[in-house]
Protein backbone atom coordinates (compact mmCIF):
# COMPACT_ATOMS: atom_id res chain seq x y z
CA UNK A 1 0.00 0.00 0.00
CA UNK A 2 2.37 2.39 0.77
CA UNK A 3 3.71 2.95 -2.79
CA UNK A 4 0.28 3.11 -4.54
CA UNK A 5 -1.26 6.80 -5.18
CA UNK A 6 -3.91 6.55 -2.73
CA UNK A 7 -7.03 8.01 -4.07
CA UNK A 8 -9.69 10.57 -1.98
CA UNK A 9 -12.19 7.46 -2.66
CA UNK A 10 -9.59 5.55 -0.80
CA UNK A 11 -8.75 7.60 1.65
CA UNK A 12 -12.59 7.46 2.21
CA UNK A 13 -12.47 4.17 2.98
CA UNK A 14 -9.84 4.15 5.29
CA UNK A 15 -11.44 6.59 7.60
CA UNK A 16 -13.86 4.11 7.29
CA UNK A 17 -11.94 1.58 8.67
CA UNK A 18 -10.41 3.27 11.60
CA UNK A 19 -13.88 4.76 12.57
CA UNK A 20 -14.94 1.40 12.49
CA UNK A 21 -12.22 -0.95 14.01
CA UNK A 22 -13.04 -1.71 17.71
CA UNK A 23 -10.06 -0.95 18.98
CA UNK A 24 -9.29 2.56 20.20
CA UNK A 25 -7.04 5.04 18.30
CA UNK A 26 -6.21 8.19 19.77
CA UNK A 27 -2.79 10.18 18.01
CA UNK A 28 -0.99 12.63 20.29
CA UNK A 29 1.05 15.48 19.45
CA UNK A 30 4.46 16.41 21.21
CA UNK A 31 2.42 18.08 23.94
CA UNK A 32 -0.05 15.34 24.13
CA UNK A 33 -2.73 17.05 22.56
CA UNK A 34 -5.27 15.27 20.95
CA UNK A 35 -5.27 14.80 16.89
CA UNK A 36 -7.07 11.88 16.14
CA UNK A 37 -10.39 10.38 18.27
CA UNK A 38 -11.65 7.54 16.47
CA UNK A 39 -15.10 6.17 16.49
CA UNK A 40 -13.77 3.40 19.14
CA UNK A 41 -12.74 6.13 21.37
CA UNK A 42 -15.69 8.12 20.73
CA UNK A 43 -18.68 5.76 21.23
CA UNK A 44 -16.68 4.37 24.63
CA UNK A 45 -16.08 7.66 26.16
CA UNK A 46 -19.17 9.87 25.32
CA UNK A 47 -16.81 12.39 23.74
CA UNK A 48 -17.20 13.32 20.04
CA UNK A 49 -13.65 13.78 18.02
CA UNK A 50 -14.31 17.56 17.68
CA UNK A 51 -14.46 17.83 21.47
CA UNK A 52 -11.71 16.56 22.24
CA UNK A 53 -9.48 17.45 19.41
CA UNK A 54 -6.52 19.79 20.16
CA UNK A 55 -7.35 19.31 24.27
CA UNK A 56 -5.09 18.03 26.61
CA UNK A 57 -5.25 14.63 27.31
CA UNK A 58 -4.48 15.39 30.88
CA UNK A 59 -6.90 17.54 31.17
CA UNK A 60 -9.71 15.64 29.50
CA UNK A 61 -9.35 12.22 31.48
CA UNK A 62 -7.93 12.72 34.94
CA UNK A 63 -8.19 8.65 35.80
CA UNK A 64 -4.66 9.03 33.67
CA UNK A 65 -1.45 9.81 35.55
CA UNK A 66 0.65 12.34 33.71
CA UNK A 67 4.13 11.16 35.20
CA UNK A 68 2.89 7.55 34.79
CA UNK A 69 2.01 7.69 31.19
CA UNK A 70 4.71 10.15 30.46
CA UNK A 71 7.12 7.55 31.32
CA UNK A 72 5.84 5.18 28.51
CA UNK A 73 5.10 7.71 26.20
CA UNK A 74 8.84 10.00 26.32
CA UNK A 75 10.93 6.46 24.45
CA UNK A 76 8.31 6.52 22.06
CA UNK A 77 9.00 10.10 20.99
CA UNK A 78 12.62 10.00 21.58
CA UNK A 79 13.49 5.97 20.91
CA UNK A 80 11.05 5.87 18.33
CA UNK A 81 10.24 3.09 20.06
CA UNK A 82 7.25 1.56 20.97
CA UNK A 83 5.97 0.51 24.62
CA UNK A 84 3.27 -1.38 25.79
CA UNK A 85 1.43 -1.29 29.38
CA UNK A 86 -0.47 -4.32 30.22
CA UNK A 87 -4.13 -4.21 32.38
CA UNK A 88 -2.09 -6.44 35.29
CA UNK A 89 -0.02 -3.12 35.85
CA UNK A 90 -2.73 -0.88 36.06
CA UNK A 91 -6.14 -1.92 34.38
CA UNK A 92 -7.23 0.38 32.37
CA UNK A 93 -5.84 3.71 30.69
CA UNK A 94 -9.19 5.06 30.04
CA UNK A 95 -11.91 4.88 32.55
CA UNK A 96 -14.90 2.80 29.82
CA UNK A 97 -17.66 0.56 30.95
CA UNK A 98 -17.71 -2.71 30.52
CA UNK A 99 -18.69 -3.60 26.92
CA UNK A 100 -21.11 -5.98 27.82
CA UNK A 101 -22.65 -3.67 30.28
CA UNK A 102 -25.43 -6.31 31.55
CA UNK A 103 -23.68 -10.06 31.30
CA UNK A 104 -20.44 -8.58 32.27
CA UNK A 105 -18.89 -9.56 35.58
CA UNK A 106 -16.45 -6.23 35.79
CA UNK A 107 -17.93 -3.15 36.20
CA UNK A 108 -14.92 -1.19 34.01
CA UNK A 109 -13.09 -2.28 30.48
CA UNK A 110 -9.71 -3.54 31.47
CA UNK A 111 -7.17 -2.48 28.35
CA UNK A 112 -3.76 -3.54 27.42
CA UNK A 113 -2.37 -0.56 25.26
CA UNK A 114 0.21 -0.39 23.04
CA UNK A 115 2.13 2.96 22.12
CA UNK A 116 3.28 3.45 18.68
CA UNK A 117 5.64 6.32 17.03
CA UNK A 118 4.45 7.96 13.68
CA UNK A 119 7.35 9.27 12.00
CA UNK A 120 6.91 12.34 9.85
CA UNK A 121 8.67 12.52 6.39
CA UNK A 122 11.19 13.73 7.56
CA UNK A 123 11.59 11.23 9.96
CA UNK A 124 11.46 12.91 13.34
CA UNK A 125 8.88 11.59 15.83
CA UNK A 126 6.01 13.96 16.53
CA UNK A 127 3.14 12.16 17.04
CA UNK A 128 2.10 9.01 18.77
CA UNK A 129 -0.39 6.46 18.63
CA UNK A 130 -1.99 4.65 21.56
CA UNK A 131 -3.95 1.79 20.40
CA UNK A 132 -6.29 0.47 22.96
CA UNK A 133 -7.36 -3.01 23.19
CA UNK A 134 -10.35 -4.46 25.02
CA UNK A 135 -9.10 -7.29 27.56
CA UNK A 136 -11.97 -7.65 29.66
CA UNK A 137 -12.77 -11.00 29.21
CA UNK A 138 -9.17 -12.22 29.54
CA UNK A 139 -8.60 -10.46 32.95
CA UNK A 140 -11.86 -11.67 34.24
CA UNK A 141 -11.18 -15.55 33.10
CA UNK A 142 -7.82 -15.21 34.83
CA UNK A 143 -9.37 -13.78 38.17
CA UNK A 144 -12.23 -17.13 37.48
CA UNK A 145 -8.85 -19.44 37.44
CA UNK A 146 -7.15 -18.47 40.61
CA UNK A 147 -10.57 -18.09 42.74
CA UNK A 148 -11.42 -21.61 41.51
CA UNK A 149 -7.96 -22.45 42.29
CA UNK A 150 -7.82 -21.19 45.70
CA UNK A 151 -11.23 -23.08 46.46
CA UNK A 152 -10.21 -25.97 44.97
CA UNK A 153 -6.65 -25.80 47.51
CA UNK A 154 -9.04 -25.26 50.04
CA UNK A 155 -11.73 -28.25 49.36
CA UNK A 156 -8.88 -30.50 48.88
CA UNK A 157 -7.69 -29.85 52.55
CA UNK A 158 -10.83 -29.59 54.33
CA UNK A 159 -12.83 -31.87 56.39
CA UNK A 160 -16.73 -31.72 54.76
CA UNK A 161 -18.25 -31.83 57.97
CA UNK A 162 -16.21 -30.36 60.32
CA UNK A 163 -14.64 -27.74 58.44
CA UNK A 164 -11.44 -28.95 59.89
CA UNK A 165 -8.03 -29.92 58.16
CA UNK A 166 -8.79 -33.28 56.56
CA UNK A 167 -6.55 -36.25 57.25
CA UNK A 168 -4.40 -35.82 53.75
CA UNK A 169 -3.61 -32.32 54.45
CA UNK A 170 -3.16 -33.16 58.36
CA UNK A 171 -0.36 -35.60 57.38
CA UNK A 172 1.53 -33.15 55.18
CA UNK A 173 1.47 -30.60 58.06
CA UNK A 174 2.29 -33.14 60.77
CA UNK A 175 5.40 -34.48 58.83
CA UNK A 176 6.79 -30.94 58.93
CA UNK A 177 6.40 -31.04 62.47
CA UNK A 178 8.19 -34.05 62.91
CA UNK A 179 10.68 -33.17 60.70
CA UNK A 180 11.03 -30.00 62.88
CA UNK A 181 11.42 -32.23 66.12
CA UNK A 182 14.19 -34.31 64.71
CA UNK A 183 16.04 -30.98 63.79
CA UNK A 184 15.88 -28.69 66.68
CA UNK A 185 14.99 -31.34 69.34
CA UNK A 186 12.02 -29.50 70.65
CA UNK A 187 9.31 -32.13 71.28
CA UNK A 188 5.75 -31.98 70.33
CA UNK A 189 3.20 -34.07 71.79
CA UNK A 190 0.73 -36.05 69.32
CA UNK A 191 -2.99 -36.75 70.57
CA UNK A 192 -5.29 -39.10 69.67
CA UNK A 193 -9.10 -38.43 70.61
CA UNK A 194 -12.01 -40.81 70.31
CA UNK A 195 -15.55 -40.23 71.27
CA UNK A 196 -16.68 -43.54 73.49
CA UNK A 197 -19.09 -45.62 72.69
CA UNK A 198 -19.84 -43.86 69.49
CA UNK A 199 -21.62 -46.86 67.82
CA UNK A 200 -24.06 -46.94 70.48
CA UNK A 201 -25.21 -43.13 69.99
CA UNK A 202 -25.10 -43.62 66.17
CA UNK A 203 -27.83 -46.46 66.67
CA UNK A 204 -29.85 -45.09 69.39
CA UNK A 205 -29.79 -41.30 68.19
CA UNK A 206 -29.44 -41.84 64.36
CA UNK A 207 -26.58 -40.62 62.28
CA UNK A 208 -27.99 -37.18 61.66
CA UNK A 209 -27.87 -36.31 66.08
CA UNK A 210 -24.32 -38.41 65.89
CA UNK A 211 -22.65 -36.21 63.08
CA UNK A 212 -24.10 -33.33 65.21
CA UNK A 213 -21.84 -34.29 68.25
CA UNK A 214 -18.91 -34.89 65.85
CA UNK A 215 -19.51 -31.48 64.47
CA UNK A 216 -19.71 -29.67 68.04
CA UNK A 217 -16.77 -31.68 69.74
CA UNK A 218 -14.95 -30.08 66.55
CA UNK A 219 -16.21 -26.72 67.74
CA UNK A 220 -15.15 -27.22 71.40
CA UNK A 221 -11.54 -28.62 70.22
CA UNK A 222 -11.09 -25.61 68.05
CA UNK A 223 -11.78 -23.15 70.47
CA UNK A 224 -9.20 -24.66 73.26
CA UNK A 225 -6.02 -25.20 70.96
CA UNK A 226 -3.36 -22.86 70.20
CA UNK A 227 -2.95 -21.36 66.58
CA UNK A 228 0.53 -23.67 65.82
CA UNK A 229 -1.00 -26.82 67.23
CA UNK A 230 -2.55 -29.24 63.97
CA UNK A 231 -6.18 -30.52 64.37
CA UNK A 232 -8.18 -32.79 62.01
CA UNK A 233 -10.80 -34.91 61.64
CA UNK A 234 -8.96 -38.27 61.07
CA UNK A 235 -11.60 -41.11 60.91
CA UNK A 236 -14.60 -41.02 61.76
CA UNK A 237 -15.52 -40.18 65.10
CA UNK A 238 -11.63 -40.03 66.01
CA UNK A 239 -9.47 -36.93 65.78
CA UNK A 240 -5.84 -35.93 65.88
CA UNK A 241 -4.24 -32.92 67.40
CA UNK A 242 -0.55 -32.04 67.18
CA UNK A 243 0.36 -30.01 70.06
CA UNK A 244 3.08 -28.14 68.33
CA UNK A 245 6.39 -27.63 70.76
CA UNK A 246 4.36 -29.27 73.83
CA UNK A 247 6.11 -31.44 76.17
CA UNK A 248 4.77 -34.28 77.79
CA UNK A 249 3.55 -32.53 81.04
CA UNK A 250 2.01 -29.72 79.28
CA UNK A 251 0.65 -31.95 76.87
CA UNK A 252 -0.75 -34.71 79.95
CA UNK A 253 -2.65 -30.78 81.10
CA UNK A 254 -4.57 -30.27 78.46
CA UNK A 255 -5.35 -33.38 77.54
CA UNK A 256 -7.19 -34.26 81.15
CA UNK A 257 -8.60 -30.72 80.97
CA UNK A 258 -9.83 -31.58 77.19
CA UNK A 259 -11.17 -35.24 78.65
CA UNK A 260 -12.97 -33.49 81.25
CA UNK A 261 -14.40 -30.40 79.52
CA UNK A 262 -15.96 -32.74 77.02
CA UNK A 263 -18.12 -34.44 79.54
CA UNK A 264 -19.10 -31.12 80.99
CA UNK A 265 -20.15 -29.44 78.45
CA UNK A 266 -23.76 -30.03 77.49
CA UNK A 267 -23.38 -31.33 74.40
CA UNK A 268 -26.89 -29.56 72.52
CA UNK A 269 -27.91 -32.39 69.88
CA UNK A 270 -27.73 -34.97 72.75
CA UNK A 271 -28.37 -32.74 75.91
CA UNK A 272 -25.35 -33.87 77.74
CA UNK A 273 -21.45 -34.29 77.87
CA UNK A 274 -19.32 -37.21 75.98
CA UNK A 275 -16.87 -39.02 76.94
CA UNK A 276 -13.58 -39.43 75.04
CA UNK A 277 -10.90 -41.47 75.14
CA UNK A 278 -7.46 -39.78 74.84
CA UNK A 279 -4.12 -41.47 73.82
CA UNK A 280 -0.98 -39.45 74.15
CA UNK A 281 2.52 -39.81 72.33
CA UNK A 282 5.55 -37.20 72.77
CA UNK A 283 7.81 -36.90 69.70
CA UNK A 284 10.70 -39.71 70.05
CA UNK A 285 13.97 -40.14 68.30
CA UNK A 286 12.48 -43.96 68.11
CA UNK A 287 10.08 -43.03 65.59
CA UNK A 288 10.48 -43.66 62.02
CA UNK A 289 8.58 -40.99 60.43
CA UNK A 290 5.02 -39.78 61.57
CA UNK A 291 3.49 -42.29 60.72
CA UNK A 292 5.10 -44.48 63.36
CA UNK A 293 4.41 -41.45 65.83
CA UNK A 294 0.19 -41.57 64.87
CA UNK A 295 0.65 -45.34 65.55
CA UNK A 296 1.88 -44.99 68.88
CA UNK A 297 -0.59 -42.57 69.72
CA UNK A 298 -3.00 -44.96 68.15
CA UNK A 299 -2.20 -47.56 70.85
CA UNK A 300 -2.17 -45.51 73.46
CA UNK A 301 -5.68 -44.24 72.39
CA UNK A 302 -6.70 -47.88 72.03
CA UNK A 303 -5.19 -48.62 75.76
CA UNK A 304 -7.61 -45.84 77.08
CA UNK A 305 -10.69 -47.00 75.05
CA UNK A 306 -10.18 -50.96 76.69
CA UNK A 307 -9.47 -49.47 79.95
CA UNK A 308 -12.78 -48.10 80.26
CA UNK A 309 -13.01 -45.07 78.17
CA UNK A 310 -12.73 -41.05 79.51
CA UNK A 311 -9.48 -40.69 80.28
CA UNK A 312 -6.20 -39.87 78.64
CA UNK A 313 -3.40 -42.74 78.17
CA UNK A 314 0.41 -42.17 77.58
CA UNK A 315 2.33 -43.91 75.25
CA UNK A 316 5.33 -45.01 76.96
CA UNK A 317 8.25 -46.67 74.61
CA UNK A 318 8.11 -50.66 75.30
CA UNK A 319 4.71 -50.72 75.70
CA UNK A 320 2.59 -53.18 72.96
CA UNK B 1 7.18 -33.44 2.11
CA UNK B 2 10.97 -32.93 3.31
CA UNK B 3 10.47 -29.82 5.34
CA UNK B 4 12.62 -31.69 7.80
CA UNK B 5 13.94 -27.12 8.60
CA UNK B 6 17.38 -28.58 9.73
CA UNK B 7 18.32 -25.50 11.49
CA UNK B 8 22.26 -24.77 10.64
CA UNK B 9 24.34 -21.92 11.35
CA UNK B 10 27.59 -21.17 9.61
CA UNK B 11 31.11 -18.89 10.92
CA UNK B 12 30.01 -16.51 8.58
CA UNK B 13 26.39 -16.36 9.47
CA UNK B 14 26.88 -16.25 12.90
CA UNK B 15 29.39 -13.36 12.62
CA UNK B 16 26.55 -11.88 10.79
CA UNK B 17 24.27 -11.66 13.04
CA UNK B 18 26.46 -11.23 16.09
CA UNK B 19 27.28 -7.84 13.81
CA UNK B 20 23.48 -7.10 13.14
CA UNK B 21 22.91 -7.22 16.46
CA UNK B 22 26.22 -5.04 17.13
CA UNK B 23 24.93 -2.42 15.46
CA UNK B 24 21.12 -2.59 16.18
CA UNK B 25 22.50 -2.32 19.83
CA UNK B 26 24.89 0.34 19.03
CA UNK B 27 22.11 2.79 18.12
CA UNK B 28 19.75 1.68 21.13
CA UNK B 29 22.17 2.53 23.08
CA UNK B 30 23.15 6.24 22.29
CA UNK B 31 19.24 6.92 22.78
CA UNK B 32 19.26 4.71 26.22
CA UNK B 33 21.97 6.66 27.55
CA UNK B 34 20.36 9.91 26.91
CA UNK B 35 16.93 8.95 28.18
CA UNK B 36 18.40 7.07 31.10
CA UNK B 37 21.01 9.53 31.77
CA UNK B 38 23.80 6.77 32.79
CA UNK B 39 26.15 5.08 30.02
CA UNK B 40 25.08 1.79 28.78
CA UNK B 41 27.87 -0.76 28.16
CA UNK B 42 27.83 -2.29 25.01
CA UNK B 43 27.42 -5.96 25.05
CA UNK B 44 29.02 -8.34 23.02
CA UNK B 45 25.52 -10.62 21.69
CA UNK B 46 26.16 -14.41 21.68
CA UNK B 47 24.52 -16.29 18.77
CA UNK B 48 23.75 -19.49 19.43
CA UNK B 49 21.89 -22.61 18.16
CA UNK B 50 20.22 -23.63 21.57
CA UNK B 51 17.92 -26.65 22.55
CA UNK B 52 15.18 -26.70 23.50
CA UNK B 53 16.01 -28.00 26.96
CA UNK B 54 18.62 -25.18 27.47
CA UNK B 55 15.57 -22.85 27.17
CA UNK B 56 13.93 -24.90 29.57
CA UNK B 57 16.57 -24.70 32.12
CA UNK B 58 17.06 -21.23 32.16
CA UNK B 59 13.55 -20.90 32.00
CA UNK B 60 12.82 -23.01 35.18
CA UNK B 61 15.85 -20.86 37.07
CA UNK B 62 13.66 -18.08 36.65
CA UNK B 63 10.83 -20.12 38.49
CA UNK B 64 12.61 -22.33 41.31
CA UNK B 65 14.98 -18.61 41.97
CA UNK B 66 12.50 -16.10 43.52
CA UNK B 67 15.18 -13.21 42.65
CA UNK B 68 14.58 -13.80 39.09
CA UNK B 69 11.86 -12.17 37.03
CA UNK B 70 11.39 -12.41 33.59
CA UNK B 71 8.74 -10.92 30.61
CA UNK B 72 8.26 -12.59 26.93
CA UNK B 73 6.83 -10.55 23.84
CA UNK B 74 5.90 -11.81 21.02
CA UNK B 75 7.37 -10.38 17.42
CA UNK B 76 6.39 -11.04 13.92
CA UNK B 77 7.25 -9.56 10.37
CA UNK B 78 7.54 -10.67 6.63
CA UNK B 79 7.11 -14.10 7.89
CA UNK B 80 10.06 -14.35 10.54
CA UNK B 81 8.55 -14.92 14.06
CA UNK B 82 9.82 -15.07 17.20
CA UNK B 83 10.20 -14.10 20.93
CA UNK B 84 12.23 -11.91 22.98
CA UNK B 85 12.65 -13.04 26.75
CA UNK B 86 14.12 -10.68 29.08
CA UNK B 87 15.28 -12.23 32.40
CA UNK B 88 16.12 -9.76 35.12
CA UNK B 89 17.77 -10.19 38.56
CA UNK B 90 15.69 -9.05 40.93
CA UNK B 91 19.00 -7.64 42.96
CA UNK B 92 18.89 -4.96 40.49
CA UNK B 93 15.28 -3.55 41.36
CA UNK B 94 16.81 -0.39 43.67
CA UNK B 95 19.08 0.38 40.71
CA UNK B 96 16.77 0.39 38.47
CA UNK B 97 14.36 2.37 39.91
CA UNK B 98 16.86 5.51 40.48
CA UNK B 99 18.14 5.00 37.11
CA UNK B 100 14.80 5.44 35.68
CA UNK B 101 13.18 7.66 38.18
CA UNK B 102 11.14 5.51 39.96
CA UNK B 103 9.89 6.96 43.16
CA UNK B 104 7.09 4.42 43.73
CA UNK B 105 7.46 1.78 46.71
CA UNK B 106 9.07 -1.24 45.29
CA UNK B 107 6.50 -3.72 46.25
CA UNK B 108 5.43 -6.25 43.31
CA UNK B 109 3.40 -3.52 41.47
CA UNK B 110 6.41 -1.29 41.60
CA UNK B 111 8.59 -3.93 40.21
CA UNK B 112 6.18 -5.09 37.79
CA UNK B 113 5.71 -1.47 36.35
CA UNK B 114 9.70 -1.44 36.12
CA UNK B 115 9.95 -4.40 34.07
CA UNK B 116 7.51 -3.49 31.93
CA UNK B 117 9.03 -0.02 31.51
CA UNK B 118 12.86 -1.97 31.21
CA UNK B 119 11.35 -4.59 29.20
CA UNK B 120 9.34 -2.36 26.69
CA UNK B 121 12.94 0.00 26.20
CA UNK B 122 15.58 -3.12 25.93
CA UNK B 123 13.70 -5.48 23.62
CA UNK B 124 11.49 -2.57 21.31
CA UNK B 125 15.57 -0.72 20.44
CA UNK B 126 16.70 -4.25 19.87
CA UNK B 127 14.32 -5.55 17.61
CA UNK B 128 13.85 -2.32 16.14
CA UNK B 129 17.04 -2.49 15.16
CA UNK B 130 17.35 -5.24 13.63
CA UNK B 131 14.49 -4.90 11.69
CA UNK B 132 15.77 -1.81 10.04
CA UNK B 133 18.47 -3.50 9.04
CA UNK B 134 17.04 -6.65 7.78
CA UNK B 135 14.21 -4.09 6.29
CA UNK B 136 11.53 -5.84 8.32
CA UNK B 137 9.05 -4.11 9.77
CA UNK B 138 8.26 -6.09 12.93
CA UNK B 139 5.09 -5.93 14.74
CA UNK B 140 5.17 -6.66 18.37
CA UNK B 141 2.62 -8.15 21.00
CA UNK B 142 1.66 -7.46 24.23
CA UNK B 143 4.59 -8.48 27.05
CA UNK B 144 3.86 -11.01 29.26
CA UNK B 145 5.31 -11.13 32.59
CA UNK B 146 6.18 -14.73 33.33
CA UNK B 147 5.98 -16.47 36.38
CA UNK B 148 3.63 -14.52 37.89
CA UNK B 149 0.42 -15.57 36.27
CA UNK B 150 1.75 -19.02 34.51
CA UNK B 151 3.74 -22.13 35.37
CA UNK B 152 6.61 -21.46 32.98
CA UNK B 153 6.82 -25.23 32.82
CA UNK B 154 3.89 -25.87 31.96
CA UNK B 155 4.08 -23.03 29.68
CA UNK B 156 7.18 -24.37 27.34
CA UNK B 157 5.41 -28.45 27.76
CA UNK B 158 2.19 -27.52 26.10
CA UNK B 159 4.13 -25.49 23.48
CA UNK B 160 1.91 -26.24 19.81
CA UNK B 161 4.72 -26.30 18.13
CA UNK B 162 7.38 -28.67 19.97
CA UNK B 163 11.03 -27.32 18.74
CA UNK B 164 14.42 -28.86 19.16
CA UNK B 165 16.91 -26.96 17.81
CA UNK B 166 16.37 -23.06 17.24
CA UNK B 167 18.81 -19.86 16.90
CA UNK B 168 19.32 -17.41 19.87
CA UNK B 169 20.76 -14.38 20.56
CA UNK B 170 21.93 -13.70 24.19
CA UNK B 171 22.57 -10.02 25.18
CA UNK B 172 23.85 -9.01 28.56
CA UNK B 173 22.97 -6.06 29.56
CA UNK B 174 25.30 -4.14 32.28
CA UNK B 175 25.08 -0.39 32.87
CA UNK B 176 27.94 2.24 34.64
CA UNK B 177 26.77 3.15 37.89
CA UNK B 178 24.76 0.66 38.57
CA UNK B 179 23.88 -2.55 39.22
CA UNK B 180 21.95 -3.45 36.34
CA UNK B 181 22.14 -6.97 35.60
CA UNK B 182 19.90 -8.66 32.66
CA UNK B 183 19.71 -10.84 29.97
CA UNK B 184 18.34 -10.52 26.88
CA UNK B 185 17.15 -13.67 24.41
CA UNK B 186 16.04 -13.10 20.90
CA UNK B 187 14.57 -16.81 20.34
CA UNK B 188 13.27 -17.19 16.79
CA UNK B 189 11.36 -20.20 15.60
CA UNK B 190 12.80 -22.77 13.50
CA UNK B 191 11.13 -22.54 10.47
CA UNK B 192 12.13 -18.50 10.38
CA UNK B 193 15.74 -19.12 10.62
CA UNK B 194 16.18 -20.74 7.22
CA UNK B 195 13.84 -16.83 6.04
CA UNK B 196 16.41 -15.29 8.49
CA UNK B 197 19.43 -16.75 6.88
CA UNK B 198 18.22 -16.08 3.36
CA UNK B 199 18.01 -12.81 4.57
CA UNK B 200 21.55 -12.75 6.04
CA UNK B 201 23.15 -14.53 3.32
CA UNK B 202 22.21 -11.82 0.79
CA UNK B 203 24.25 -9.04 2.88
CA UNK B 204 26.73 -11.20 3.08
CA UNK B 205 27.22 -11.31 -1.13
Amino acid sequence: MADSNIEIGDIHWLMAILQNIDVGLVVLDRNYNIQLWNGFMESHSGLSPQVVSGQNLFDQFHEIPRDWFMKKAEPVFQLKTRTFTIWEQRPYLFRFKNYRPITGRASVMYQNTSIIPLESIDRSVNHICLIIYDVTDIAVSRADVETAQQSLSERNRTDILTGLNNRSYWQEEADIIYRQCQNTGVSSTLLMLEIDDFRNLQRSRGHRTADEVIRSLSHCLMETVQQEDLLCRYDGEVFALMLNGVNSDDARIYADHICKRASEVCFEPIGEGITLSIGMATFSTSYNGVDDWLQAADKAMYHARESGGNRVSVFASGSK
Amino acid sequence: MTDTATVSLNEDQRDCYQELTNVAMGQAADRLARLLDSYVVLPIPKVNLIEANDLRMAIQEVETESAMSAVCQGFIGSGIAGEALLLFNDTSFSDLANLMNYDGELDRHGQLELLMDVSSLLIGACIQGIGEQLEIHFNQGHPVVLGQHCRVDELLQNSVNPWTKTLAIEIHYTMEQANIDCDLLLLFTEDSVAKLNNKINFLLD
